[in-house]
C-alpha cells in the first residue's frame, strides 16, 4: 500500500476543529461556529421564529424583566386617564410643594400639582413622541435602505449620499435645527427626532440585503420571474428584520431620551402638558427646595430608557443568527465537537 | 444645514418675528438677511461668505456670527476634551478588568454600571450632582466658566461636573467596546503564538492583547468626540456653561436664524474634521490600512 | 535511539463546560526521542491538539484541569512553576500552529515578533537578536530576510508566513518542535515545501517533532512513528510501517479506508488518500461509552466486551522493529491477519 501527499481536508472536518476554549461559557469566536452547517441553511431564508425568540428571550432574565417592566410602563401611559389620580393641570395652591406622602406619593410641584398624576401622564406624552419618531424612522429608512442595496448602482449611491449627509450631523443638533425651523411642539419634535434616526435604519437594512442579495434563494427566485416586490418583501425583509428589530428597541430608548432632552430644552412638548423632559426643566429651578420635582420625572426617563435599552440586548442575543445557531444546535455541537471545543 | 432649512417647510422670517408683525417689517427683514433673493443666489452668496469666514450678523445683538462663535468656542471645546479623557479614563481599565475575567462579579458590576450610564438622562444626571455637591455638600460651585488663564483653580471646579457628567455616558459605551475588543484580542490566535514564545504574561497583554484591542478604540473614541460636542448642548445649559451648545439654543429662543445656522455649521465643520484626523489617525498606526 | 526528548504518560485532560465535564483526553502515554518524528492522528475532536496545548499549559487554567506526567528532559511540564514553564517554551519546546492567517499578530512587524521571542530567553541586544532573526529567516528560505523583518504579516502570503511562524517556534533551538495540523491550511505545493524544510531542520538540529495531522498522506511522508487518537484515547500506535499497513484497530482501519463496509472503493492499488468519512460523529467528551470509545461507530464489534469494558492498549504484532505495535481493541488477533 503507498500513500502520498494529497490536497485538502477531508470531508467534514473543519478548520480549528480542535482548538480549546478561551472561555467555559462564552463560545471562541473561532471556526467550530461556523461548522453547524444543518443549523443554518443557505437554500431558504431563515425567517424569524416569534414562538422561539420569544422563549429564548424569557430564559435570559434581564431581557425578560425589561420586557415586562416597558409592558408596565405601556399599559399605564395607554390608560393614563384613569390610572391618574388627578388631573395633569390640577392646580392647587394650598398644596404646592408638599413632599412625597400617602396621598401623593412623588409629591407636588409650584402650583400643586400631583407629581405622580404628571408622570404618569407625561409617560404617554413621552412614549407616543417615541413611537412616532421610531415608527416614521424605521418606514422610511427601511424603505431606503431596501432600495438602496437592493437596486445598488445610483440609487445606492443617490439615497445613501443624502443619509450620510444627514448622518454626519450630530443628533441632537439636526433635532434642534429641525424644530428651529418647524417650530416647537409634540409632533414636530417625533419628526424630528424620526429625521435623525431614519439614516440608521437604512444603513442597518442596506447591509443586511447586501448580504443576502446575492444568496442562492434569491437568485432562484429571480430566476424563476418573481417580482422585485415579491422578492424584497418575501425573501430579503424577512432575513434584514432580526437587526432591524433589536435596532428599533435601542432607538425607542434613545427617542425617549431625546425627546426629554428637547422638551427639557424647552423646543420639544410645550406646557401646560405633562412630559418628562419639561417636568425635570420645570423641577430644576427647585431642586434644593424641592428635590421630588425633578428627581420623579428623572427616574421615570431613565427606567424607561433602561428597559429599551436591555430589550435591546436580549433581542441582540437571541436573534443574531450566529449566537442563535449556537444556541439551538447544542445538543449538535457536542456531537460534533469535543464538547468543550463547541 | 441651507439645504435643511430649505427643504423643510417653514419661514424662518416668519418663525423670528413671533406671532404679529407688519407687512412693511416682514419685508424689512427678507431684504436684510438676503432672503427675498432667489434661492439660488441666496446659497451661492451663503456659501460664498462662509468660505470666507463671514457667517452674516446675528438678528439680535448686530454682532457678526464669526465672532459670537469664537468667544464661545473656546469653553466647548474644553468641556469635550475633558469629557472624553473623563471617559477614556473610565472606560479602557473597566472594560479591560471586565474582559479579563468575563461573568466574574467585576465584569457584571461594570456591565450593570455601563449599562446604566448609557441609559440615564445626562441632564438628569447633572441636576441630581448639583443637589448633591454643589447644595447639600457645598464642595463644587453649581455651574459657570472661568478661563483657565484666569483662574485655574476655579477653571477646574467648574469643569469636574460637566465633564464627569457627559464623561459617564460616554465612557458607559466605550466600556462596551474596550470589553468586546478585548475579549476579541485574548481569544486571537496570535496571542497563543506569543505565549508560545515564551513571553512573560505581561508583555503577551500588553504587545499582543492591549494593543491590538486598542488600535480601534481611535475611531470610536473620535465618533464618540463628535457626538460630545453635539451632546455637550444639553449639559451646558445644565451647568450655565457658555459654550456653542448654549449660543445655539439661545439663538433658537431669539430666532435669531443666522447665529443658528452659523453655529451648525461649525458643529458640522467640527464632526466632519474629527473624522477626516481619526481616519489619517487610524491608517497611520494600523500597518493593515497604511500603504 | 538515546534519552527521549519527551515522555509522556497517562495524560488526562478534562475541560469545564456549560454541559458539564468534558473529558477531552483519557490517559495518553507516549515518547519522542531526538531526532523522531512522531505523528499524532484523528477527527477533529479527538483530542490531539488539546492534548498538546496542554503540555505547554497553554489551556486556559479556568478551564483545564490536566493530570497525569510530561517530562521533557526530565523535567516534568505539568508541575513546574509557571515560570519555569515560561522559561521552557521556546528553548525547551517551539510550536508551530495550524493557521498561518493568524498566528501571527497582524500589527507587529515580523522581526518584532522574532526578536521579541529571542530577548525573552537570553540578555541579547536588540542588534544582535535582528540579526539573528534574519540569519532564521534566511534558514527557513524566506527570500530578502533583512527587508522581510521591517514587513507586516499581511505582507506575505500563507507559506511564507508559515516559514516566520517556523523560524519563531526554532528560534530558541527548541529540543521539541509541535506541529499542530501546521500545513493543513496551505496549498498542497506549499505543504510538501514546508515538510520537506521541517525534516531538513529536524536533521540539522536533531530535533524531536510532534506532528499533528489528520491527513494520512503528510503522515506517511514525515513520520517514525504513528499515534491514532480516538474519544481521547490512543486507540493505536507503532511505526509508519506497521500502523498504516497493518492497521490492528478498527477505526484506523476506517480511516484507512480498508474495511469493506465502510470504504469508499479503494483503487486497485489500495492506495488511500487521506481519512475517509466514517458514518456516524466521535462520542461527546462530555459522555463517553464505558466499552470501547469507538463501539457506537464500530462495524465490527466481534467481542461481546466491546460494549462493556474498555480494551487496553495491547501489543498486536511486531514486523521487526524496536517499537512494538499495540492496539487498544478486542478485536485485535481474530480480525487482522497479518500479511
Amino acid at each position: 500500500m503507498s500513500i502520498q501527499p494529497t490536497p485538502g481536508p477531508p470531508p467534514g472536518q473543519g478548520r480549528g476543529g480542535d482548538r480549546p476554549p478561551e472561555t467555559p461559557e462564552e463560545p471562541p469566536g473561532g471556526a467550530p461556529q461556523r461548522e453547524a452547517g444543518p443549523a443554518a441553511p443557505t437554500l431558504r431564508p431563515a425567517r424569524p421564529r416569534w414562538r422561539e425568540t420569544l422563549s429564548l428571550l424569557a430564559h435570559n432574565p434581564t431581557a425578560a424583566i425589561a420586557s415586562v417592566l416597558l409592558l408596565l410602563i405601556v399599559v399605564v401611559a395607554f390608560f393614563d386617564d384613569t390610572l391618574a389620580p388627578q388631573g395633569a393641570n390640577e392646580i392647587s395652591v394650598a398644596d404646592r410643594l408638599q413632599p412625597p406622602s400617602w396621598e401623593h406619593p412623588f409629591g407636588t410641584d409650584d402650583l400643586g400639582r400631583d407629581i405622580l398624576s404628571r408622570v404618569i401622564l407625561g409617560a404617554s406624552v413621552s412614549l407616543r413622541v417615541g413611537f412616532l419618531a421610531v415608527g416614521f424612522a424605521l418606514v422610511v429608512g427601511t424603505l431606503i435602505g431596501l432600495l438602496a442595496g437592493y437596486y445598488g448602482r445610483w440609487v445606492d449611491d443617490v439615497l445613501m449620499r443624502f443619509m450620510d449627509m444627514l448622518f454626519a450631523f450630530p443628533a441632537v443638533l439636526l433635532a434642534i435645527a429641525v424644530l428651529a425651523v418647524r417650530g416647537p411642539g409634540s409632533g414636530n419634535t417625533a419628526l424630528a427626532i424620526g429625521i435623525v434616526y431614519t439614516p440608521i435604519f437604512a444603513r442597518v437594512t442596506r447591509a443586511s440585503v447586501l448580504g443576502v442579495r446575492e444568496e442562492v434563494y434569491v437568485r432562484a427566485s429571480r430566476s424563476v420571474g418573481a417580482s422585485d416586490w415579491r422578492i424584497l418583501t418575501r425573501h430579503i425583509l424577512p432575513n434584514a428584520a432580526p437587526p432591524i428589530i433589536v435596532q428599533t428597541s435601542i432607538s425607542l430608548a434613545f427617542a425617549v431620551l431625546a425627546e426629554a432632552a428637547l422638551s427639557f430644552l424647552g423646543l420639544g412638548t410645550q406646557p401646560p402638558n405633562p412630559s418628562w423632559g419639561l417636568m425635570l426643566a420645570e423641577g430644576r429651578g427647585f431642586i434644593e427646595l424641592a428635590w421630588w420635582l425633578a428627581f420623579f420625572p428623572g427616574m421615570a426617563i431613565f427606567l424607561t430608557v433602561l428597559c429599551f435599552n436591555l430589550l435591546g440586548d436580549g433581542l441582540r442575543d437571541v436573534l443574531d443568527p450566529r449566537q442563535r445557531t449556537q444556541m439551538a444546535g447544542s445538543s449538535r455541537a457536542a456531537a460534533t465537537e469535543t464538547g468543550g471545543e463547541a | 444645514m441651507f439645504a435643511l432649512v430649505h427643504l423643510v417647510p417653514g419661514d424662518p422670517v416668519r418663525l423670528a418675528l413671533g406671532t404679529r408683525f407688519s407687512q412693511e417689517s416682514y419685508d424689512a427683514l427678507r431684504e436684510r438677511s438676503g432672503l427675498d433673493q432667489p434661492l439660488v443666489e441666496q446659497f451661492f452668496g451663503w456659501t460664498g461668505r462662509a468660505l470666507t469666514g463671514d457667517l452674516g450678523v446675528s438678528f439680535r445683538s448686530g454682532e457678526t456670527v464669526t465672532s459670537l462663535i469664537a468667544e464661545r468656542l473656546p469653553a466647548t471645546l474644553t468641556l469635550a476634551f475633558a469629557s472624553i479623557l473623563v471617559a477614556l479614563l473610565i472606560a479602557v481599565p473597566l472594560g479591560t478588568v471586565s474582559a479579563l475575567r468575563p461573568r466574574s462579579l467585576v465584569d457584571r458590576v461594570a456591565t450593570v454600571i455601563s449599562q446604566f450610564g448609557i441609559s440615564v438622562p445626562d441632564f438628569w444626571m447633572g441636576i441630581v450632582l448639583i443637589l448633591v455637591f454643589a447644595g447639600t455638600l457645598g464642595w463644587l460651585p453649581s455651574g459657570g466658566y472661568v478661563p483657565l488663564t484666569e483662574d485655574p483653580g476655579g477653571w477646574l471646579q467648574r469643569l469636574l461636573m460637566p465633564a464627569l457628567v457627559t464623561g459617564v455616558v460616554s465612557g458607559s459605551v466605550i466600556t462596551r467596546f474596550v470589553r468586546s475588543s478585548v475579549l476579541e484580542a485574548l481569544g486571537a490566535d496570535h496571542v497563543r503564538t506569543a505565549q508560545a514564545k515564551g513571553l512573560g504574561t505581561r508583555q503577551v497583554f500588553t504587545w499582543h492583547v492591549l494593543r491590538n484591542a486598542l488600535l480601534p478604540l481611535v475611531t470610536v473614541t473620535g465618533v464618540q468626540l463628535a457626538y460630545l460636542l453635539s451632546g455637550v448642548v444639553v449639559v451646558e445649559i445644565v451647568f450655565s456653561w457658555p459654550g456653542l451648545g448654549q449660543l445655539a439654543l439661545q439663538a433658537v429662543q431669539a430666532r435669531d436664524y443666522p447665529v443658528l445656522q452659523g453655529a451648525i455649521l461649525l458643529f458640522a465643520l467640527v464632526f466632519l474634521v474629527i473624522n477626516l484626523v481619526v481616519d489619517l489617525l487610524y491608517s497611520a498606526i494600523d500597518p493593515r490600512i497604511r500603504r | 535511539m538515546t534519552a527521549p526528548v519527551l515522555e509522556v504518560e497517562d495524560l488526562r485532560v478534562r475541560l469545564r463546560t456549560p454541559r458539564g465535564p468534558a473529558d477531552v483526553v483519557n490517559g495518553l502515554s507516549y515518547t519522542v526521542g531526538a531526532g523522531e518524528t512522531v505523528a499524532v492522528v484523528g477527527e477533529s475532536g479527538s483530542g490531539k491538539s488539546v492534548s498538546v496545548l496542554a503540555l505547554l499549559g497553554l489551556l486556559p487554567a479556568r478551564v483545564a484541569t490536566v493530570t497525569g506526567r510530561a517530562l521533557l528532559q526530565g523535567e516534568d511540564l505539568l508541575t513546574m512553576p509557571p515560570e519555569r514553564l515560561r522559561q521552557v517554551r521556546g528553548p525547551g519546546a517551539g510550536m508551530v500552529f495550524q493557521d498561518p492567517m493568524t498566528s501571527l499578530n497582524p500589527v507587529l512587524t515580523i522581526g518584532r515578533q522574532l526578536v521579541e521571542g529571542i530577548r525573552a530567553h537570553g540578555d541579547v541586544s536588540k542588534q544582535a537578536a535582528r540579526s539573528r532573526a534574519a540569519d532564521l529567516l534566511r534558514e527557513v528560505g524566506l527570500p530578502d530576510p533583512e527587508r522581510a523583518l521591517d514587513r507586516y504579516p499581511h505582507e506575505l502570503s500563507g507559506g511564507m508566513r508559515q516559514r516566520v511562524v517556523i523560524a519563531i517556534a526554532l528560534s530558541n533551538s527548541p529540543s521539541l518542535l509541535i506541529a499542530d495540523e501546521a500545513t493543513t491550511a496551505l496549498d498542497v505545493t506549499v505543504q510538501a515545501q514546508i515538510i520537506d524544510l521541517v525534516e531538513k531542520l529536524q536533521a540539522e538540529h536533531g530535533t524531536g517533532v510532534i506532528w499533528i495531522t489528520h491527513d494520512l498522506g503528510v503522515v506517511a511522508g514525515i513520520a517514525d512513528r504513528v499515534l491514532v487518537m480516538y474519544g481521547g484515547r490512543c486507540v493505536e500506535d507503532g511505526t509508519v510501517d506497521d500502523v498504516l499497513e497493518h492497521p490492528a484497530h478498527p477505526y484506523t482501519r476506517g480511516l484507512l479506508g480498508s474495511l469493506p463496509d465502510l470504504a469508499a472503493p479503494a483503487g486497485p492499488d489500495g492506495e488511500v488518500p487521506e481519512l475517509t468519512a466514517i458514518p456516524g460523529l466521535p462520542p461527546p467528551p462530555t459522555d463517553l461509552p464505558p466499552g470501547c470509545v469507538f463501539w457506537p461507530r464500530c462495524p465490527v464489534r466481534a467481542d461481546p466486551r466491546c460494549e462493556t469494558e474498555q480494551p487496553p492498549l495491547a501489543v498486536v504484532g511486531s514486523s521487526g522493529g524496536a517499537l512494538p505495535h499495540r492496539a487498544a481493541t478486542w478485536c485485535a488477533e481474530e480480525e487482522v491477519p497479518r500479511g
